[in-house]
């Protein structure tokens, strides 16, 4: 089963797309902010997908992108936001593998979450 | 474009257009939870469709949830629509709590944004002749600057204090000296100076009083025009 991080400081946004994703047989962990995820993977939990809103209070999701990649560099990195606006790209958004508009779309969240998942050739990410 | 009419006019475009990108960014949260919300009742009708039972609570939940958030979207356009008029009237009698509450309410929609308590005044009606979208980007500045420096755990006290029949005084309090250090900028000072708001920073009990003149008759309507 797939295990992704989800960290969104609008927690009822949060939950209710957790609950989509577990319904499609996706575990989910939710964090309302980047400070409490950044505990948990830095406490050994690993997820094949970290799910970032781009704009929260404290560690915004660019930086947490730039963190969680140190303590895991094979996690992969989608980015939501509200904005959608070039500013946020500019500012890092591009970094990630994805940067999905909210509202979402949830079978596009998936298809993006089984494509990241499944990983790029091994060329380009080789096993340590 | 003339100068003498509009003094402010890219900055308080500048002021409008960072508002209402914050605005629309509040809707847009608003809409991503009745989205997903929506879009759980989906996936839950599927499920009942296939034979599995799904509990009323969840169904209750979901339909509460969506009209919760149909409220706060209402209650974020009311707010717009507040703003958005705020530059109707160049020079107007306002109520300053109404004011104070209005920034307060905009601020909250920043990601960075803390928390502002504002003491109801209630010796009298704190009313002053001014020109309420100035003030309202002068108040706003402020909150900006406190919640920028001191992050999002902030817990701002504002509060309203008659200067005899001269002038009311918005006092904020409860931060770290720090977060003024580099307030205020050119522009608000510049907005500031024409309506004669004045600045007293007392760093030594963490307090920035802003001295809101009860009417600015020295400065013309031409002058504290936004250039809207």
């Amino acid at each position: 089963m797939m295990k992704v991080l989800l960290v969104d400081d609008e927690q009822k946004f949060a939950l209710m797309l957790a609950k989509r994703l577990e319904l499609r047989g996706i575990q989910t962990e939710v964090f309302f902010s980047g400070e409490k995820a950044l505990e948990t993977v830095e406490q050994g939990h690993r997820f094949a997908v970290a799910i970032l809103d781009v704009k929260m209070p404290g560690i915004g999701g660019i930086e947490l992108k730039q963190r969680l990649g140190v303590l895991d560099p094979r996690m992969k990195f989608v980015f939501l936001t509200g904005h959608g606006s070039k500013i946020d790209y500019t500012a890092g958004a591009h970094e990630a593998e994805e940067y999905l508009p909210k509202p979402l779309k949830i079978d596009a969240l998936i298809a993006t979450l089984n494509r990241l998942a499944e990983g790029p050739p091994e060329a380009s990410n080789p096993d340590p | 474009m003339d100068n003498g009419k509009d003094l402010f006019g890219y900055d308080s475009l500048a002021f409008f257009g960072k508002v209402n990108a914050s605005i629309s960014h509040e809707l847009k949260n608003v809409m991503a939870i009745i989205s997903e919300t929506a879009g759980l009742l989906g996936d839950l009708s599927d499920m009942a469709s296939n034979g599995t039972p799904i509990k009323p609570d969840m169904l209750k939940s979901c339909t509460g949830s969506i009209m919760e958030e149909i409220q706060r979207g209402f209650l974020t356009i009311r707010q717009m629509n507040r703003f958005a008029h705020s530059v109707d009237t160049p020079l107007e009698s306002v109520n300053l709590m109404d004011v104070l509450d209005l920034a307060i309410t905009l601020s909250g929609y920043l990601s960075f944004s803390g928390k502002a308590h504002l003491t109801p005044c209630k010796d009298r009606t704190p009313t002053a002749s001014t020109c309420p979208f100035l003030l309202q980007a002068i108040i706003y500045q402020a909150l900006v600057y406190t919640f920028k420096s001191t992050g999002p755990d902030t817990a701002i006290r504002i509060s309203l204090q008659a200067q005899g029949d001269a002038a009311w005084r918005i006092i904020f309090s409860g931060f770290n000296a720090n977060a003024f250090q580099k307030f205020p900028d050119a522009t608000t000072r510049a907005m500031a100076e024409s309506i004669g708001v004045v600045f007293h920073f007392d760093s030594t009990i963490n307090r920035l009083a802003l001295e809101v003149p009860l009417t600015i008759e020295s400065t013309t309507t031409e002058q504290v025009a936004p250039g809207v």
